[in-house]
């Protein structure tokens, strides 16, 4: 197209210079379309849940396969070691039925308390149940596949959890699968506090599976090893109390923590409806975040 | 020479019949690979749908007409969750970009390919970076030199592949 001079034929001559014109334009289309899903994301949802409709479910039928032969390795794995599993197992069993035992005790206490207090519990339905097949494994974005959609009730917004944690949000839905702003991701910003003690801080991913914490109030590092992140609710796009990270390293004014819900280790991840949905959507509308 | 081409396979074998499209139709196939159901941590693996691109335009220069690659482009942005509109630019761009690099080199070789895709799978980690600073993803460029590294080491095995591809769709 741009090569030399391709001899005397007019014609050839026109063929090369047309096709420059059209790769111009298609740079200039893809700008513009760049620019269009920066300023405005929401432009191109039904097409990326389109595309999500294509990929969620081959990501879904593959991961059948890869499941079965990873829980074969694993099983065959558990075999191997089953003396000193069960040795370890009966000793944390054991620690584990004092601490029921305490928890018991707690909730026994908790329900008095609350009903002393007169506090109306939030329900927490579920919306879908889904497991996720597939993520975002060549982009420095953290995004993952989840095999529900918009037939299953899951809207743009929803925070989605599994048994162990907070995995994350809905960005994008499809009918059939829908995309996921992992916790890991740089984007992904949760107002969150510490168990212990209940100092609030702020959960920001890494983009390499971690997550940073940081205080609110700047001071003293707050962040010991092995300390809990739970969300705080506050924002009202998830809901309180549900479990993020562990911190692993200290550093000068925060945390690097470790996410409790490992997305690839996750079998079920349940999204939920957005926790003060009318909230949501006046802090989500201008600063949706584009995939 | 001659007993070789009375080869009896070689006789009555040529192009198949999609020969124009096998090119357009590999880059979308690798652009879906990112529907393979790994769960990853970390951003590591190479954009399989612009290796395989490159791939194909390093080997020839008119492996599809030039403007087919907004559209392969676009799908590839479809499929792997990029800024739409991302890959349409970069893929057009590079189209452009390679037929002026056609122009000036005197000789190309493996390793003149390799530096070449090197410097495009550069821009490529690097263009992303910038577009998720954008969007407020902003990370230090160090945690894309992992994936930048293998996608370069995995450049040679994608272009064997384009070029086992290419001998297959003319039959030789």
């Amino acid at each position: 197209m741009a090569a030399a001079r391709p001899g005397w034929s007019r014609r050839a001559q026109y063929g090369l210079f047309f096709s420059l014109l059209a790769v111009i334009a298609g740079i200039v289309v893809g700008l513009v379309l760049l620019a269009m899903s920066l300023v405005a994301p929401k432009t191109f949802d039904g097409i990326r849940g389109a595309a999500l409709d294509i990929t969620g479910p081959i990501a879904s039928a593959l991961h059948e396969v890869t499941a079965t032969a990873n829980g074969l390795v694993g099983g065959a794995g558990n075999y191997w070691d089953a003396a000193r599993q069960n040795a370890e197992l009966k000793r944390e069993n054991k620690a584990m039925l004092q601490r029921m035992v305490e928890a018991k005790a707690i909730v026994q206490e908790n329900r008095q308390l609350k009903a002393t207090l007169q506090l109306r519990e939030r329900t927490e339905n579920v919306i879908a149940v889904g497991r996720i097949v597939g993520s975002s494994f060549n982009s420095p974005r953290r995004f993952a596949i989840l095999s529900v959609g918009a037939k299953d009730g899951v809207q743009i917004g929803m925070p989605v959890r599994s048994p162990d944690g907070l995995v994350g949000r809905v960005i994008d839905a499809g009918i059939l699968a829908s995309r996921v702003l992992l916790v890991s991701d740089r984007a992904n910003i949760v107002p969150a506090r510490l168990l212990r003690g209940g100092i609030p801080v702020i959960s920001q991913g890494r983009g390499d599976g971690t997550i940073d914490v940081r205080p609110l109030e700047v001071g003293r590092n707050p962040f010991k090893r092995g300390d809990i992140i739970i969300t705080s609710g506050t924002g009202g796009l998830y809901p309180p109390l549900v479990p993020i990270a562990r911190v692993v390293k200290l550093d000068d004014d925060g945390a690097v923590a470790l996410p409790l819900a490992d997305p690839a280790n996750t079998s079920f991840a349940l999204v939920q409806p957005s926790y003060e949905p009318a909230a949501v959507a006046a802090e989500t509308a201008p600063a949706q975040d584009a995939p | 020479m001659v007993r070789a081409a009375l080869d009896s396979r070689q006789i009555g074998r040529g192009p198949s019949a999609f020969a124009a499209y096998v090119p357009a139709a590999t880059v979308v196939a690798a652009s879906l690979l990112a529907a393979l159901p790994i769960v990853s941590n970390s951003g590591w693996y190479p954009d399989f749908g612009y290796l395989v691109f490159i791939g194909w335009r390093l080997l020839r220069s008119d492996p599809w007409p030039a403007w087919w690659a907004a559209p392969l482009g676009l799908v590839n942005d479809l499929f792997t969750s990029y800024p739409i509109g991302f890959s349409v630019a970069l893929w057009s761009a590079t189209m452009l970009a390679l037929d002026l690099i056609d122009r000036r080199t005197m000789w190309r070789d493996y390793w003149i390919e390799w530096v070449l895709a090197a410097v495009f799978l550069a821009i490529d980690e690097w263009m992303q970076w910038q577009l998720a600073a954008v969007v407020g993803a902003d990370l230090p460029f160090t945690t894309q030199l992992p994936s930048l590294v293998i996608a370069i080491l995995v450049f040679p095995l994608a272009a064997w592949i384009v070029s086992r591809t290419d001998r297959w769709r003319l039959g030789r």
